[in-house]
C-alpha cells in the first residue's frame, strides 16, 4: 500500500492550539508522526530575566490560562526558599484550596474536550455548564474566572469568611453530584467505551522510558503523585487518596482524571473544615539572596518543576520551567503509531496536551 | 531515594574525582562532577539504582561558563551539576539511556548553543524555521554560532482566497 | 413601467433585484456571523472563555453566532494570544484564505498589543502587526461578555 503524508495544524478542528503534526499513513493507518512545537513560544524564561521578582508572579501566570495556579504557587514557593520565608499556615491552606478548584476545573475542561472531539458534545456542554460552578467560585474568592493571581511571594492575597465557605461548601455538594452523573453516563455510554478502549495505548515501562507523569502516568499504573510524595503547601495536613488505573488508555485516563475530580472536592472540603486562623502573608524583601532552588508541584496535568537561581538582585539570573505536557508530548509518535487516522483526535485529547505549557 | 547509597555508588564509579555535593532547597542535593562523568553517572542511576525520573535539564550561561543541570527525582531531588566552556559546549546524550531526556537535550541545544553528541534528533524544538539569531539564553553574543538546525519541511498550501 | 423602453426596465429590475439581494446578504452576514478562532501563541486564557462562549451560560448560537473549522467558511477571524515568528505566516494564510468580507477581532491584552509578552525575542506584538484590526476587546483574560459586547458592537459597525 502506497504512503501518504497528511500535515495536519497548527490550525485545525482536532487541535485546540496550534501544533503541527507529519503523520504518514498507510490507507487508514499511521505508520509514522513528526511534530513540530514552538507555534507558542514566547520565550518567557528569557522574558522572566528582564522582570523583577514581583512581576514574574503575574508572567508565570500567563504561562498557562488553565493551570496559572499552579504556575505562580511552585514559583512562589522557590522564591519564598530563597528568602527562608515561613508562610502562614491560613496562607498555605488558602493556596492550596485554590489549587484543588483549579485541579477540578481543568479536569472538567478536559473532559468536556475529549467529548467533543469524539463526537458526544452533550458531555461536552454538561461538563463545561458544570465547570462553571468552579469559576464563580473563583472568582468571588479572587476576582478572576480564569486568572486569579492569588498568590503573592510570602502569602496570599485573597481571604474569606464563614458564609463565604457555607456558601462554596453548597455548591461543591451541587457539584459533586453533577460529576456523579456524569461518571454514570461515561460509564454506561457504550459508544464513548468503544471509541476510548485499547485507544493510545502506553505501557507502564514506557511511562518509565520517557519520564511520563501526571494522570497519563497513573492511568497506566505508574503510582506517583507529588502531593504525597514530597507535601508542599498544606498537604502534609490532607487525607486524600491517589488515584491510579492498570489499562494505560483514554479510557483509563478519563477514568483516573474523573475519579480525581472528585477527591479533589474532598480536599476542598477538608481545608475549608480546617482553616486555621491567622495571617495572610509574611513581608518579603524585594532583593533576594543569591542562592538556587529546585521547586515542584503537581499541576492537573502533573509534575511542574521551577529551578530557580538569584544573583542578590532583585531580578532573577535564571527561572527555568519544566511543565508535564512536555514529558507526554514526547510519547505520541508511540501513541500513533498503528492507530486510524479516526481516532487521532481521541489520542491527542487522551493526553491533556497543554501546548502553551509545553512551548513557554 | 537513599542519598548515601547514591553517593556511594558514585565514588565507587569516580574514584580518582572529587564529588562536591550541596544540599538545596526544596528537598534537593546537588552533586557536581566533571562533564565526561556525566554520561556515566547516569547510566549508574538508571541500571545500578532504578533512578529513571529525569524531571528537566536546566542549561544556563554564568557569564564565565555555560551550566548544566539534570535535575532527577524519587522522592527527593538529586540534581547533576557540570560546566562546559563557552566556546563549543558538547557533552554524551543520554537519550539512549533515558529516552524522556530527548526533548530537553533538544531545547538546551538551541537555547544556549550546545552540542549534544550522538542525540538522535537534533532539531530545533521551539525556536522558529527562521531563526538566526544568537542561542536566546546566553548571556552575551557567543562567540560560536548557535549549534546547526535541521527545520522540518512544511507542506506549501496553494495561495488563494481572498 | 411596461411602457417604458424595455432596456431601461431590465435595468431598474436588474437594480432592484441586486439590492434586495445585497441587503438579504447584508442581514444574513450581520444576523449570523460565522467564526473561525486562531491562537497565534497565547496563553490559553482566552481561548478557553471564547469556547466558553459556545456553553450552555453565554450560548452565542442562539444570536446566530456559529463557530466554523475550515477559514473558507469563516466571516469573523478571532484571534488570540501575541503573534510569534512562527505563528506569523500561519495567521496570514488563514486571513488570505477566508472570502472577503472578512474582519478580523483581536480578543484579549496580548492579541491587542503583545500583553506581558511584549517584549519576548519570539513575539512580533499584537495581530495588528501582521493584519488589518477591525475591532479590539481587550482583557487578560478577555471575560465572556466582553467578547459578546465587542462582536455586538463590531455587527452593528458591518451594517
Amino acid at each position: 500500500m502506497t504512503r501518504m503524508t497528511i500535515p495536519i495544524g497548527p490550525q485545525h478542528p482536532a487541535l485546540k492550539e496550534p501544533l503541527s503534526f507529519l503523520l504518514t499513513v498507510e490507507g487508514e493507518r499511521i505508520v509514522e508522526s513528526v511534530l513540530r512545537m514552538g507555534y507558542v513560544h514566547r520565550g518567557i524564561e528569557r522574558i522572566c530575566q528582564n522582570r523583577n521578582y514581583v512581576q514574574n508572579v503575574h508572567v508565570v501566570e500567563r504561562v498557562c490560562g488553565i493551570c496559572s495556579h499552579i504556575h505562580t504557587t511552585t514559583y512562589c514557593q522557590g522564591v519564598e526558599a530563597l528568602l527562608g520565608l515561613e508562610v502562614p499556615p491560613r496562607a498555605l491552606c488558602l493556596r492550596t484550596l485554590l489549587c484543588e478548584l483549579e485541579r477540578i476545573h481543568s479536569h472538567l475542561l478536559w473532559m468536556g474536550v475529549l467529548a467533543e472531539l469524539i463526537g458526544f458534545t452533550t458531555i461536552f456542554m454538561y461538563a463545561w455548564r458544570d465547570r462553571e460552578i468552579v469559576l464563580d467560585i473563583m472568582e468571588e474568592l479572587s476576582g478572576g474566572r480564569v486568572a486569579h493571581a492569588v498568590n503573592v511571594i510570602g502569602g496570599v492575597r485573597i481571604d474569606l469568611d464563614a458564609e463565604m465557605s457555607h456558601s462554596i461548601l453548597v455548591r461543591l455538594d451541587e457539584l459533586e453530584r453533577q460529576i456523579e452523573t456524569l461518571l454514570g453516563v461515561i460509564q454506561h455510554e457504550r459508544t464513548f467505551r468503544a471509541r476510548t478502549r485499547g485507544v493510545g495505548h502506553l505501557s507502564a515501562e514506557q511511562v518509565r522510558r520517557y519520564c511520563v507523569v501526571g494522570p497519563t502516568a497513573r492511568a497506566s499504573g505508574v503510582d506517583v503523585d507529588l502531593r504525597r510524595d514530597a507535601p508542599y503547601a498544606a498537604y502534609d495536613q490532607l487525607d486524600f487518596r491517589v488515584i491510579t488505573a492498570e489499562e494505560g488508555d483514554v479510557w483509563a485516563r478519563t477514568m483516573v482524571r474523573l475519579l480525581e475530580t472528585i477527591e479533589s472536592l474532598h480536599l476542598c472540603r477538608q481545608l475549608l473544615a480546617e482553616l486555621p486562623q491567622g495571617a495572610l502573608t509574611v513581608r518579603a524583601p524585594r532583593r533576594v539572596p543569591p542562592g538556587e532552588v529546585v521547586s515542584r508541584g503537581e499541576a492537573p496535568r502533573g509534575e511542574l518543576v521551577y529551578y530557580i537561581r538569584s544573583d542578590g538582585s532583585d531580578k532573577p539570573a535564571r527561572v527555568k520551567i519544566r511543565t508535564p505536557t512536555l514529558t507526554t508530548l514526547i510519547t505520541l509518535p508511540d501513541q500513533l503509531r498503528d492507530v486510524n487516522t479516526a481516532d487521532v483526535p481521541a489520542v491527542l485529547a487522551g493526553v491533556d496536551l497543554c501546548i502553551a505549557c509545553a512551548d513557554r | 531515594m537513599n542519598v548515601d547509597l547514591i553517593l556511594e555508588a558514585l565514588r565507587k564509579t569516580f574514584p580518582a574525582e572529587t564529588i562536591e555535593v550541596r544540599a538545596m532547597p526544596v528537598n534537593e542535593t546537588f552533586v557536581t562532577l566533571p562533564p565526561a562523568c556525566i554520561r556515566p553517572a547516569a547510566q549508574v542511576l538508571v541500571e545500578q539504582l532504578n533512578l529513571r525520573h529525569l524531571s528537566a535539564i536546566t542549561g544556563q550561561d554564568t557569564g564565565s561558563e555555560i551550566e548544566l543541570l539534570y535535575h532527577f527525582w524519587d522522592g527527593r531531588g538529586l540534581t547533576l551539576r557540570a560546566s562546559l566552556p563557552r566556546e563549543e559546549p558538547h557533552i554524551a546524550t543520554l537519550t539512549d539511556l533515558i529516552p524522556g531526556a530527548a526533548f530537553y537535550e533538544r531545547e538546551v541545544c538551541e537555547m544556549l548553543g550546545v552540542t549534544f553528541e550522538g542525540h538522535p534528533d537534533p532539531r530545533a524544538l521551539l525556536l522558529p524555521d527562521d531563526w538566526d539569531g544568537e542561542a536566546p539564553l546566553r548571556q552575551q553574543p557567543s562567540p560560536t554560532p548557535a549549534a546547526p538546525r535541521h527545520p522540518l519541511p512544511l507542506p506549501t498550501l496553494g495561495e488563494g482566497g481572498g | 413601467m411596461t411602457n417604458a423602453c424595455p432596456c431601461l426596465t431590465a435595468t431598474l429590475w436588474g437594480r432592484l433585484e441586486r439590492d434586495m439581494l445585497d441587503s438579504l446578504v447584508r442581514w444574513a452576514r450581520r444576523k449570523s456571523p460565522w467564526i473561525l478562532h486562531f491562537n497565534s501563541g497565547g496563553c490559553n486564557g482566552c481561548d478557553i472563555e471564547i469556547l466558553d462562549l459556545l456553553t450552555p451560560r453565554y450560548d452565542v448560537e442562539r444570536l446566530g453566532i456559529l463557530k466554523e473549522a475550515s477559514p473558507r467558511h469563516a466571516d469573523i477571524l478571532l484571534c488570540t494570544g501575541p503573534v510569534t515568528r512562527q505563528s506569523r505566516d500561519r495567521l496570514r494564510r488563514i486571513y488570505e484564505q477566508m472570502p472577503a468580507p472578512r474582519w478580523v477581532v483581536a480578543v484579549g491584552s496580548c492579541s491587542c498589543s503583545g500583553g506581558v509578552f511584549r517584549d519576548g525575542y519570539n513575539v512580533l506584538g499584537g495581530v495588528d502587526q501582521v493584519l488589518p484590526v477591525d475591532m479590539y476587546i481587550s482583557g487578560c483574560p478577555c471575560r465572556p461578555e466582553a467578547m459578546i459586547d465587542g462582536l455586538v458592537r463590531l455587527l452593528e459597525m458591518i451594517e
